[in-house]
Formats: C-alpha cells, structure tokens, sequence
C-alpha cells in the first residue's frame, strides 16, 4: 500500500508563500526572453506572460534541496517508487503587472492510489495553489499532479 | 461549431535554453543540468522542464488568436520526456466556438520522431 494512514491524514494540509519583492519588470522580461516570447506588453516587463507565477518560485524563499529545487514541496516519503509529473491546470482571472507582489497559498487536495497499464501501483497527489497579489485579487489557480510510481 | 488546425508553433530547446529558463523560473533541478546526476538515473541528456510546455502553449495560443484574446484555462498532461537539443511543435485544434469563448484542443510533439511530449491538453480563450 502506497498511501499510508500517515500519508494520508496529511491531505487537507496548506501552506502560504509571499514573495518578498513585487514580481518586477525585469522577472517579466528575463522569462519572456527565456521562452521566446516576443510579444512587446511581455518583453516590456509591463504584463507578465499568463503562465509566469504558475512557473516561478520566486515567492518560495526556500533553500534548495539536495536535487537543486527551491520550489514548494510536501516532502512526501513513498519508499519503493519515482516521482514524475502528471500535469497542471491553470485557470487565469486577469492580467498580472509588475507590481503585483505575489502570494501563493498551496493545498494538499488529494492522494489516491492506481495500478499503471504495466500493472505497477502509483500515488498520485494532487495540489492546488492560488496566486493573490497584495489587495488579495486572486490571480490564478494551479492545480498540480505528481505521481510516485512503484519502481 | 467549426474546427481548424493551427499552424503548429516550433521551438528548438537547446541547453542555453534551457538554463536561462531555469533562472527565469528559480528552478535549479539537477534534471536540468548536471551531467553526472542525469547518468546516475540513466539518463544521457538534460531533460527539458515540463513547465515550459505551458508558456509555449500560451505563446501558441496568442499566436493564433491576436494579442487582446485572453487565455483564461490551460491544462495539459505529461506524456514522455523531451531532451535538450530537441524541437518540438505545439499544435491546436479549435474544438468549439461560442459566446466569444474558444475552447482549443492542444498537443505537443517532438518533431524528430512524433514522441508526444504533452496531451491531452486544452485551452479556453476569450475573444476581443
């Protein structure tokens, strides 16, 4: 059994990440360059590019870890299995300026257990993040999916 | 209700790439990089961040509906890995039209060898 009695009382949990500077014009350039994004509102630095804040761990202010990421993380130990991405879903509520100082406020939503095609067992947890600016707007959600797979 | 493809948005991901977006992103993974941490997984080159699927839709979408259309719902599934070096193409198919609302199927693949890297994915785009 991949999900535990310990993992799953975790679910419901949250934790909130403000970031400690507006997102700031030249965030907004250096990610459109880094794309290709040629579109002027975006090379500007006046409107971020809508998938930006669901990309960026700039608001995290973690220290990385030993595999080099400095983004939110559950730190779910599943012995026995590897972890690969399972998608996203975005819902944008409106343009994002440079001045908008961001705060991300992530949820455990979920954990459930399936067998893969090959017949392996996986986990499969989904989160949810909700991106406010400063006045509390809400930006954008993000759901997640990471899946631990049985190696 | 119509259906169009769109012209598919290209782009080759080389590791500079690859490293700059990683700075734009605050995302240093060693699955981006680190030659020597990538052969421990048996990996022989730096895998592409699946993130970035989500900007290139995003360029993609603005691309085939102007610049005051607004992308409002984006969703997208991993399928396979993409490697530095490798060209993928980001394709869209409008699936329904109304009330000023496109909703678009999306895909994208890797253009050597039709790998797809992404679907299903989706989009819903709000028309000027």
């Amino acid at each position: 059994m991949l999900l535990t009695p310990e993992l799953a009382a975790r679910i419901g949990e949250e934790v909130a990440y403000t970031a400690p500077e507006p997102l700031g014009r030249a965030s907004i350039r250096y990610f459109a360059l880094a794309t290709g994004d040629t579109f002027a509102p975006h090379l500007t630095g006046e409107v971020a590019p809508p998938t930006l804040i669901c990309e960026t761990n700039q608001y995290a202010g973690l220290p990385r870890d030993e595999d080099g990421y400095a983004g939110h993380g559950w730190g779910l130990v599943v012995p026995g299995t590897r972890l690969v991405r399972g998608g996203n879903s975005y819902e944008f509520l409106g343009p994002i300026g440079p001045d908008a100082m961001i705060t991300a406020t992530w949820k455990l939503a979920d954990m459930y257990e399936r067998i893969t095609g090959s017949g392996k067992r996986m986990l499969v947890v989904t989160s949810v993040a909700r991106y406010t600016d400063q006045t509390g707007r809400l930006l954008a959600t993000n759901e997640e999916s990471l899946i631990y797979v049985e190696r | 209700m119509s259906s169009a493809e769109y012209p598919p948005l290209e782009r080759t991901i080389d590791l500079p790439d690859m490293i700059a977006y990683a700075g734009a992103t605050w995302d240093w993974h060693r699955l981006h990089y680190d030659q020597a941490y990538l052969a421990a997984r048996g990996l022989d080159r730096p895998v592409v961040d699946g993130q970035v699927f989500g900007a290139y839709l995003a360029i993609a979408l603005r691309e085939w509906f102007g610049p005051d259309a607004e992308i409002t719902k984006l969703s997208f599934r991993f399928k396979n890995l993409v490697f530095a070096g490798e060209t993928i193409r980001c394709h869209g198919t409008l699936r329904d039209l109304k009330d000023r609302h496109a909703v678009v199927d999306l895909r994208v693949e890797v253009a050597d060898d039709g790998r797809v890297a992404v679907a299903p994915a989706e989009a819903t785009v709000r028309l000027p």
